[in-house]
């Protein structure tokens, strides 16, 4: 029996001198990631943590700089045709992680394979943005060799388009544009493409070390056989998925983590402690956050939304300042226009697009008199005294912003009353589809640095969040700016985009609330992220971790 | 014996083929969509449903899963993880928590079998009453409010354990987790231990081995804890299914690719996973049912009465 005792004993001692030391290395970086990685798969990734390990791991035409601005990765140079519809790429010398060199067949093979499978991101080839030749009828099925895309020799790639667009080489960095290694992918089995550091391909900046669908723990190395290996300073990073916030800011306090996102109400405390003040950071995004009015005249209460004062009313009555101060705090903005602040800015002037906050301050805004004319003018057009109206929500962190906004418009609007719903996300998207609701919280993320991200989600045929309404003068204008009359008229399409913001505002076919920031906790020793308002939040390309 | 056995398997398998039946049907009828629709158009959706046959009737989708799944096949995700086969990511997944369930369950009945031994050979004294306290405990606090008060203790204010599960140092950082898990297995066993005990030392037989001079260490080992084990085991096994399924807290808070987080994440995803849920209830309900099978047959050998009774039966 004292045997068997001496012999635990001398095994915890052991265990516990093996391993209890480097629990606090501090001089490896470890980020949080929200929520889990969809997929590595390009044509497959649909979310935000996805979007960035793939783009720490492959590097497509283009890449944005710490200051959003253009510059070239894969892509050496590339000429534009005189007509704006033929793009030639001149690749450089790269390699994938594997030795092979990254070739123009590698963008054809992975572009196709985008079109032919049609997913989530499959319409960003189409009409309504790359504007890629043949693109929709792909996108339905025709043969994916039709695609405009074509490789006469393996370093230069060549891209025809339906209609010339603007923004065409700010997309090449998106990850939906990104190669994919022919070969590499048809020597994996069938399906499991990304789902392992065995059967994922890097051509960029790091490679898998440690990775299964669903991980909670990823961890990256440097690839040394990186085009710009010189660049990276880190030998390696892992991230952590942390679904709760106070799990993160403990696991921050404890150095287990070294750049992790905090909700808003915990912004307060973070700022009363001396040891975390210093790390706080409020990073913009640009991610809207908006109210959609559900318009359709048989929804289930009767359609009273279809009346353009009573949205007006309700848009009216929200104080956007006190929501974003007492309610979200996490240094979001108040935004009254239909765009993101910070976002899309003009070619020629670098003015942001929704810089004006107050151009239409008569339609959006906090002013309760103004609020409640407008509901004298639905109540007397619908002949009704009363309204009930039903608030759905996701319910992973927005019920703060949803109660508000009940308590809100129902002190400031005498009459109408909105019931909460907050449901499961997959619920959410449920009840918006088979139109039972009233009113839904929303939010939408910009997958391109251009307007028409946001203002494509309001015609006829947007997305599914599609407010059920249909105006054929916006839908026109629309139209005309993606490949009709504007397409290559780039002032005249502001001024027409600017013209389609202006019916969705006055007839406040949604209200907007705020544009999203988030806080993060950064360890001082960590330098050189690069906070993203587009596509890819982050990026660790320049990011170094000293000895703290 | 032969007999029993096989009325036992079949019964088992036909529990089996309700339940799966029961949960398909449920999972249909349930709100959520099984893949995410956000930014979806409607033809997408509709061609997405064509694909996954969810257009059928819901007794021919039935026939058609059961077929596959008589392949051996679970199919692939609907939703999660963007349609990759299930069954790898499955396997792995269960690799996991069954490592961390094998080290729970060494803790939890190595600690609740000392503390329930203690508890009886010591009955009425100050020692007892503490094992009683602890697997009272031990039952009674919520499982997640001990792992977070671990985490925090022991990774947070005494750095020692890493805060998070760490799958390249999986011995180490697998210990938290394992505890965290064990605290309902402990005070289990620690309470069938202890009655048991106290049953067997007060049974005649042990009085006459008593009164035939028989005392201290050779007697617990001979006597005492033989008999009493039997009823435990009996306890712990179906513990043992519950530590490997019901992991779900513990998975999340610590980070741990297991399967209780891959059902959360099939259920609480951008929608709701059909061929995932379907796949690891069908896996739980399995080792239940399989568990629940062996237990039937051992009792059905060790106690000829069960036997006899099922056949009069």
């Amino acid at each position: 029996m004292k045997k068997l005792l001496m012999a635990i004993l001398c095994a915890v001692a052991m265990l516990t001198a093996a391993c209890g030391d480097d629990s606090a290395a501090d001089d490896k970086l470890k980020v949080m990631l929200g929520s889990n990685v969809v997929s590595l798969d390009t044509s497959q990734a649909t979310d935000l943590a996805s979007f960035e390990v793939i783009a720490d791991c492959i590097d497509g035409l283009m890449q944005l700089d710490a200051n959003g601005n253009v510059i070239p990765a894969i892509a050496e140079s590339f000429d534009v045709s005189e007509d704006g519809k033929t793009y030639t790429f001149h690749l450089r010398d790269a390699k994938w992680a594997n030795g092979d060199p990254v070739t123009a067949d590698d963008f054809v093979f992975a572009w196709r394979r985008h079109g032919q499978q049609s997913n989530e991101y499959g319409y960003m080839l189409g009409s309504t943005v790359a504007c890629v030749k043949n693109a929709d009828a792909v996108l339905k099925g025709a043969d994916p060799k039709t695609l405009g895309v074509s490789a006469p020799d393996p370093k230069t790639f060549v891209v025809e388009l339906e209609a010339p667009v603007s923004f065409f080489p700010s997309l090449m960095s998106f990850i939906t544009f990104y190669p994919i290694n022919e070969k590499f992918y048809n020597s994996v089995a069938a399906g499991s493409y990304g789902t392992s550091p065995e059967t994922f391909l890097s051509n960029g900046a790091f490679k898998l070390s440690s990775y299964m669908p669903g991980a909670a723990n990823i961890q990256l190395v440097k690839n040394d056989q990186y085009w710009d290996a010189a660049r990276i300073k880190l030998d390696g990073f892992s991230y952590q998925v942390v679904s709760s916030s106070d799990n993160a800011l403990t696991a921050f306090k404890n150095k287990s983590l070294n750049l992790v996102n905090i909700s808003g109400n915990q912004v307060k405390s973070v700022k009363d402690d001396a040891n975390l003040a210093n790390d706080l950071k409020v990073v913009p995004t640009g991610m809207l956050y908006y109210v959609s009015f559900n318009q359709d005249p048989k929804n289930h209460h009767g359609g009273a939304l279809a009346n353009a004062n009573l949205r007006l009313a309700i848009s009216n009555a929200i104080d956007r300042e006190s929501l974003v101060d007492n309610f979200v705090m996490d240094g979001s903005r108040a935004t009254y226009r239909a765009l993101p602040l910070n976002f899309a800015p003009h070619v020629d002037s670098g003015e942001y697009f929704a810089d004006d906050q107050k151009l239409y301050a008569d339609v959006v805004g906090f002013d309760v008199d103004r609020a409640r004319q407008f509901l004298d003018k639905a109540k007397s057009e619908l002949n009704r005294d009363s309204f009930e109206l039903n608030l759905i929500y996701s319910n992973d962190g927005s019920s703060a912003v949803a109660q508000a906004i009940k308590s809100q418009v129902e002190e400031n609007l005498p009459g109408v009353e909105i019931k909460l719903q907050p449901t499961p996300k997959a619920e959410y998207f449920s009840n918006i589809t088979s139109n039972n609701y009233d009113i839904a919280l929303a939010n939408w993320s910009p997958d391109y640095n251009d307007p028409m991200t946001f203002l494509t989600l309001w015609t006829t045929d947007g997305c599914e969040i599609s407010e059920h309404w249909s105006e054929p003068a916006y839908d026109q204008l629309i139209a005309d700016c993606t490949t009709g009359r504007y397409a290559t008229d780039y002032d005249g399409r502001w001024t027409a985009m600017a013209s389609a913001e202006k019916i969705l505002l006055e007839q406040a076919v949604i209200a907007p609330l705020y544009t999203k920031c988030y806080t993060v906790l950064m360890s001082p020793n960590v330098e050189g992220v690069e906070f993203q308002s587009v596509g890819v939040e982050r990026v660790f390309k320049d990011t170094t971790v000293g000895k703290q | 014996m032969r007999n029993y056995i096989a009325k036992r398997i079949l019964m088992s398998v036909l529990t089996l083929f309700v339940i799966v039946f029961v949960l398909f049907v449920l999972i249909r009828i349930m709100p959520g969509d099984p893949f995410p629709v956000e930014r979806m158009s409607a033809e997408m959706i509709a061609q997405k449903r064509l694909e996954l046959g969810l257009n059928k009737p819901i007794l021919e989708q039935f026939v058609d899963y059961m077929s596959m799944l008589l392949s051996g096949s679970f199919g692939n995700g609907t939703s999660l993880y963007n349609g990759a086969p299930i069954k790898p990511i499955m396997l792995k997944c269960l690799e996991n928590s069954f490592k961390i369930g094998v080290l729970s369950i060494l803790f939890g009945t190595t600690v609740g079998l000392t503390l329930g031994i203690v508890a009886a050979l010591n009955r009425g004294k100050f020692v007892d009453g503490l094992c009683t306290i602890v697997s009272i405990l031990g039952v009674c606090i919520p499982s997640y409010v001990f792992m977070i008060f671990l985490q925090y203790f022991f990774a947070y204010k005494i750095p020692f354990f890493p805060y998070f599960f760490d799958p390249a140092r999986f011995m180490f950082s697998s210990i938290m987790p394992a505890i965290s898990l064990s605290l309902l297995s402990i005070s289990t066993v620690a309470r069938f231990t202890r009655n048991e005990m106290i049953e067997v030392m007060n049974s005649d037989y042990v009085k006459l081995a008593q009164s035939k001079g028989l005392y201290g260490f050779e007697l617990m080992r001979r006597h005492v804890l033989r008999n009493a084990l039997i009823p435990i085991v009996t306890v712990i096994a179906p513990l043992v299914v519950d530590l490997l399924t019901g992991a779900m807290v513990m998975e999340k808070i610590y980070g741990v690719n297991g399967v209780g987080k891959l059902m959360v994440d099939a259920i609480a995803g951008d929608g709701i996973d059909y061929n995932y849920v379907l796949a690891l209830s069908i896996v739980f309900s399995s080792m239940y049912i399989g568990m629940m099978l062996v237990l039937d047959i051992l009792y059905g050998i060790i106690d000829p009465r069960i036997r006899i009774s099922a056949k009069e039966a």
